[in-house]
């Protein structure tokens, strides 16, 4: 670009348009921790629902792998920072929204397990009084909540990086979210898997594929 | 009555730089260089002088034992670089 040189109106403009789509353009997302979350809740709820099926034990809660999964997160986080040569206003406002979220998850494993721990006695107390077994049980309506928590931020990230894969993605953990309410445990745990494989393991693929090939169209300019 | 366009931005790499900042949160001089297709010394003076106006923040410090230059649009550039497209906008309606 020349230095100094004097523009008309329109060129001013069409340079402004011009470069304001290039901001837009020069940011791409790895996919990979979109990628890596998708594949271990969706093993998290397979294993568990073989778990039920099958009718066996693990010698550890399969859910544990969620914890170990923060662990390269963090890195992959650092990581693309450190690569990120530009930051947008919308990197901020999402990475707030995923922190959030995550913070919302373990709050919520942290209250169902209270609800979990004071419904049990409950339920077994109705169970030696009536002799029947409790006319509600909560885990049916502990997968619903969770995937509504999915889905929010979920769709936050689609609709602010017009990205529909994952606008699609959080919708559909909702719709799973309203047929996890009146199916057994064992669909729910289904719906869940399918819902981290639409919402994140499919939409971190094409991250990740079109990622590469912003790569490679970099390195072919820069030649 | 048309105001004059404001002489530090009606400046095509200048221009530039602004229109790219004013979308971004900051930018890293790399980028701004790659983007607005400039050279390194070219923009480095663009650069300077968009900072005396006050219209960009400029932090350097280093990363990975490189240094590293970033840029960050401020207040006054914002509100130049609206003035800048309102002005802009009168004169094409003209």
């Amino acid at each position: 670009m020349e230095q100094e040189k004097k523009l008309t109106e329109q060129e001013s403009l069409h340079l402004i348009t011009m470069m304001i789509n290039k901001a837009k353009e020069s940011y791409h997302d790895t996919g990979i921790g979109a990628i890596m979350w998708g594949a271990v809740i969706a093993i998290c709820s397979l294993v568990r629902l073989s778990e039920v099926h099958f009718k066996y034990r693990l010698p550890f809660d399969i859910y544990l792998l969620t914890l170990v999964a923060i662990i390269p997160q963090i890195l992959i986080s650092i990581k693309e920072k450190r690569e990120r040569k530009v930051k947008s206003y919308d990197d901020t406002y999402l990475d707030y929204i995923w922190l959030g979220f995550g913070i919302c998850i373990f709050l919520l494993i942290y209250i169902s397990n209270n609800i979990f721990g004071e419904w049990g006695s409950w339920a077994n107390e109705y169970k030696n009084i009536t002799g029947k077994s409790a006319p509600f049980r909560f885990s049916e309506y502990v997968a619903p909540l969770f995937l509504m928590l999915y889905g929010l931020p979920t769709f936050i990230t689609g609709a602010a990086c017009k990205f529909k894969p994952m606008l699609w993605g959080g919708i559909f953990c909702w719709i799973c979210c309203i047929v996890a309410i009146y199916t057994s445990v064992k669909i729910d745990l289904l719906l869940t898997a399918a819902s981290a494989i639409l919402a994140w393991l499919v939409p971190g693929v094409i991250m990740e594929k079109e990622y590469r090939m912003y790569k490679k169209e970099q390195a072919q300019l820069n030649v | 009555m048309f105001k004059d366009l404001d002489p530090i931005l009606h400046s095509q790499l200048r221009l530039a730089v602004m229109s790219l900042l004013i979308s971004v949160k900051e930018a890293e001089f790399t980028f701004l260089k790659e983007k607005a297709n400039a050279t390194a010394g070219n923009l480095s003076v663009q650069i300077q002088k968009l900072k005396e106006a006050g219209y960009i923040d400029v932090i350097k410090q280093f990363k990975d034992n490189y240094p590293q230059t970033i840029c960050k649009i401020t207040s006054t550039g914002i509100k130049a670089f609206e003035e800048y497209v309102k002005n802009l906008q009168a004169y094409l309606q003209k």
